[in-house]
């Protein structure tokens, strides 16, 4: 080690000395050194191909600009965890599904928020504005729609100048259904057909009257406490009934409750839908809602928890009433929260001291909901029945939903075809697409997305602490070539982390970041950068 | 028979040893080797609190070394553990999907080895002709095809063009089973069972088939196969009550060591055909850093290979009086 150090001091002095050479040459300062190179960490070519030639464009076009470049595929979970957990990284392309509750604005603009930039967090880019902190908070709690969209959108002109991330696209769900076994099915952002409307509104045209999806996802587990994939709950959320049920729209519509009203800023007041029962026949009362709610709260279900963060505790007022009082006002409580979380029978779960140590067979899978749960077989097929006594199902014209788990999406796609499965759950590979369009009975349907595939620079790292540089590269990078190639048109160039189909929320002003060499080149001329002899950027 | 006994104590020993060596690399490799089990939990949207609270109640919070001793003890006791993805213990999960796995690989490996090895034979006998080096060519073929491919074709030609024979899964659904036996011994999984046990059997066809083939060219010249010829027995008689019987060993090695294999499944026909196997389970297991189910399912596996390793030198001092213990 001392070797090594004493080593390395004249090799400063002599870089010190080429420096002082230069400044006498030049009369000026001219102690020029190369921008730091950039790894570009992606998604390997056969996790998502899309994201890894993504990546190529990128680079292609920031090498032009004079960096040099690096494109790092890497395995998707190592990559999650040096992005988040380590924060290891100079740029990362990687993306955000759309879940139904992420079109409320708070998730996605949460990522961006300093208080969310220590390791794990959010926002691992580590972009600081404490204007956008103190709007954060605001709208978070502005019960006025009007005055929370004023906020929301002003947050998103406020952060896009900072280029601290590039929304790539937002990909289309490109989904089909066989119109010669069901109709009627209205695809939903973020969701495709498989959503939780999608099995309700299905009608048969064909001679089978169960609903058949396919999909090469399943359910880690059903158990309400203990799964933690969205597998789980778009199965779970048709057998169990939940309060507020989100329309296409993102509305929240009364479900199990009649009607939900704000008492005073920290409580809000449920009334249950009466007659309502579980499917073993036991009555849904305020009681069980609230146990619900409460039993939530003790049992801390990681999942959940941002849901319950403002949740104080849930009070049975009488018995069609619920109180839920909070902590602090909450803007998304009653929209989100309540649409979200399942009513669970008391009687089948007051005994259960920790629910997230259930066996498969030991969970309780009765509900209320539209659907009765028949059966789960792990890595083959789930079933569900028909609530004929459920409020809603006069609605309803399939007697039921079965989900067949395939191991990849060309057995999905061969199920389709050959007429075993209905209706796709997941979105289509590329080279499908063509395919299910020339086959008579199949509509092929895109669904427009609101999750988005960004990348994001480390704020902490050079080059990008240099707002300049990453506004050039943000301009250099060619993201109309990625939805038309990449993508084969079926997506939207990515504008703002809030996504122009979530028309109520988007901010259409946003400065767009067309792409544009010459814009970009610019940007960093002003900012004090220069090219060498070999084309490669200095400063 | 005090030699024996002491050889297959010492056998089983090694076995043992080697499985003990293999669950402590199997429990390193993989928290060392793969990502946090909870980081795809980052993409709902779970806060680095809620993370570690799962973590903990995975046990991994606890230092490395108390981790390993409580794994090894559980071991001990046949406690495979708790699966962090599925939430549910461990061996369950395994002993039906192993089941799953072997209801193919065990028909399939039998119908290769028993086409096989008489075919083999019988290219030995007719060594040089038209038909031996088409034999050759075929089994050849089917031991290079890619096997994703020949499962696809046989999907595209006998399950979409044809429509004979069902293209994905175990049985057709809805069906309700009480029990794994229910599920297997019916006319459906048999429909289900042709495509993917033909494609697994067509791929192992060629092992037994070669080496049976250069075995019994071997055993053609040694000197009983003269004294047999002197005595004019019939050549039919020859290859195969003298010649095959001696050709046997190495294939019934490779037999021993292709099922031993087996039991991780074939893990590219499970996923083409849809077949709820442990190579599928195996493979996500790893995807999602489910520690547990990972490392029992690669302990089974080396189980099921150490003990068919034991199983053929027992066999092997039956077969042949010149194998001895040592």
């Amino acid at each position: 080690m001392k070797n090594k150090i004493r080593a390395g001091v004249p090799i400063k002095l002599v870089s010190a000395a080429v420096s002082v050479g230069l400044m006498v040459a030049g009369g000026q300062v001219l102690a020029q050194e190369r921008v730091a190179s950039i790894n570009l960490m992606t998604t390997t070519e056969s996790y998502d191909p899309i994201r890894y030639e993504a990546a190529f464009i990128i680079a292609e076009r920031w090498r032009e600009l004079g960096f040099e470049v690096n494109v790092q595929p890497t395995e998707f979970s190592t990559a999650l965890e040096r992005f988040y957990d380590q924060q290891d990284f100079d740029a990362t392309i990687l993306g955000w599904s759309g879940r139904t509750d992420r079109l409320d604005p708070q998730f996605f603009l949460s990522t961006l928020d300093s208080r969310q930039s220590n390791l794990g967090g959010n926002n691992p880019g580590g972009y600081e504005n404490p204007e956008f902190d103190a709007l954060f908070d605001q709208q978070s709690q502005a019960f006025d729609m009007d005055e929370r969209q004023r906020i929301v959108q002003e947050m998103q002109e406020l952060y896009k100048p900072d280029a601290p991330l590039v929304v790539l696209f937002h990909r289309d769900e490109v989904v089909a259904f066989n119109h010669d076994a069901f109709e009627g099915i209205n695809p939903m952002a973020g969701e495709g057909l498989y959503s939780e409307w999608g099995p309700m509104e299905a009608r048969p045209v064909g001679d089978r009257s169960i609903l058949r999806i396919g999909g090469p996802q399943e359910p880690d587990n059903l158990n309400p406490l203990a799964s933690t994939s969205v597998w789980g709950w778009k199965w779970m959320r048709l057998y169990y009934d939940r309060l507020v049920r989100l329309s296409a729209d993102v509305e929240p519509l009364p479900w199990a409750a009649e009607s939900v009203d704000q008492v005073d800023d920290n409580t809000v007041a449920v009334t249950l839908r009466q007659g309502m029962t579980f499917h073993d026949g036991e009555p849904v009362t305020a009681e069980d809602v609230a146990f619900t709610w409460n039993y939530y709260l003790d049992q801390d279900y990681s999942y959940f928890n941002s849901y319950l963060a403002a949740l104080e505790r849930a009070e049975q007022v009488d018995e069609h009433t619920v109180h839920f009082h909070l902590s602090e006002p909450s803007a998304s409580f009653a929209s989100i929260s309540l649409s979200q979380i399942p009513i669970l029978p008391k009687h089948l779960w007051e005994e259960i001291e920790d629910a997230s140590t259930l066996s498969p067979s030991q969970i309780p899978t009765v509900g209320s909901g539209p659907f009765v749960h028949e059966r789960f077989d792990r890595g083959e097929f789930m079933a569900l029945s028909k609530f004929e006594e459920h409020f809603h199902a006069d609605e309803i014209a399939a007697d039921g939903v079965e989900f067949i788990i395939y191991a990849d999406m060309e057995g999905v796609y061969t199920g389709l075809q050959t007429g075993q499965i209905d209706v796709t759950a997941w979105r289509m590979e590329p080279g499908q697409i063509g395919l299910a369009e020339g086959e008579d009975h199949l509509t092929v349907v895109n669904v427009p997305d609101f999750g988005y595939f960004h990348m994001t620079y480390n704020l902490r790292r050079e080059p990008f602490d240099d707002r300049a540089v990453r506004r050039a590269l943000t301009m250099a990078t060619d993201r109309e070539r990625m939805v038309n190639v990449l993508l084969d048109g079926r997506g939207e160039v990515g504008s703002s982390v809030i996504a122009p189909v979530n028309t109520f929320w988007h901010d259409p002003f946003v400065e767009r970041f067309d792409f544009d060499m010459e814009a970009a080149r610019a940007e960093l001329e002003e900012a004090g950068y220069s090219w060498d002899d070999e084309g490669r950027l200095v400063r | 028979m005090s030699t024996r006994r002491s050889y297959l104590i010492r056998r089983v020993l090694h076995g043992l040893m080697a499985l003990f060596i293999i669950a402590t690399m199997l429990f390193f490799l993989f928290r060392l080797g793969l990502p946090d089990p909870t980081a795809a939990l980052i993409t709902e949207g779970l806060s680095p609190e809620e993370r570690e609270r799962i973590r903990a109640s995975f046990g991994l919070d606890r230092p490395i070394w108390e981790q390993y001793f409580i794994y090894l003890a559980n071991i001990l006791q046949g406690d495979f553990g708790y699966s962090f993805h599925y939430r549910a213990p461990v061996a369950d999960i395994i002993w039906e999907r192993l089941g799953n796995t072997m209801v193919l690989m065990l028909p399939a490996i039998l119908l290769a080895y028993a086409v096989g090895v008489p075919l083999g034979a019988w290219l030995s006998w007719r060594r040089g002709s038209r038909t031996d080096t088409t034999g050759i060519f075929v089994g050849l073929m089917f031991r290079s095809a890619p096997m994703f491919w020949t499962g696809m074709i046989a999907i595209l030609v006998f399950g979409i063009a044809l429509g004979w024979l069902p293209t994905s899964g175990m049985r057709t659904l809805p069906y309700e089973a009480t029990g794994f036996f229910d599920k297997i011994f019916t006319l459906d999984f048999l429909h289900h069972l042709i495509l993917p046990a033909l494609v697994v059997a067509l791929y192992y066809l060629g092992s037994p088939l070669l080496i049976m083939r250069n075995t019994m060219l071997e055993v053609y010249g040694e000197d009983f196969i003269e004294m047999a010829r002197a005595k004019g027995l019939p050549e039919r008689r020859i290859l195969y009550a003298h010649a095959a019987r001696n050709a046997l060993l190495p294939v019934v090695t490779q037999l021993a060591v292709t099922v031993g294999l087996a039991a991780g499944g074939q893990v590219v026909v499970e996923v083409v055909f849809s077949w709820p196997g442990l190579g599928r389970e195996i493979l996500n297991s790893v995807r999602t850093s489910d520690f547990p189910l990972a490392q029992a399912s690669f302990l089974v596996m080396a189980a099921f290979v150490v003990t068919l390793n034991l199983l053929v030198d027992i066999l092997y001092t039956m077969l042949d009086p010149r194998v001895s213990f040592k």
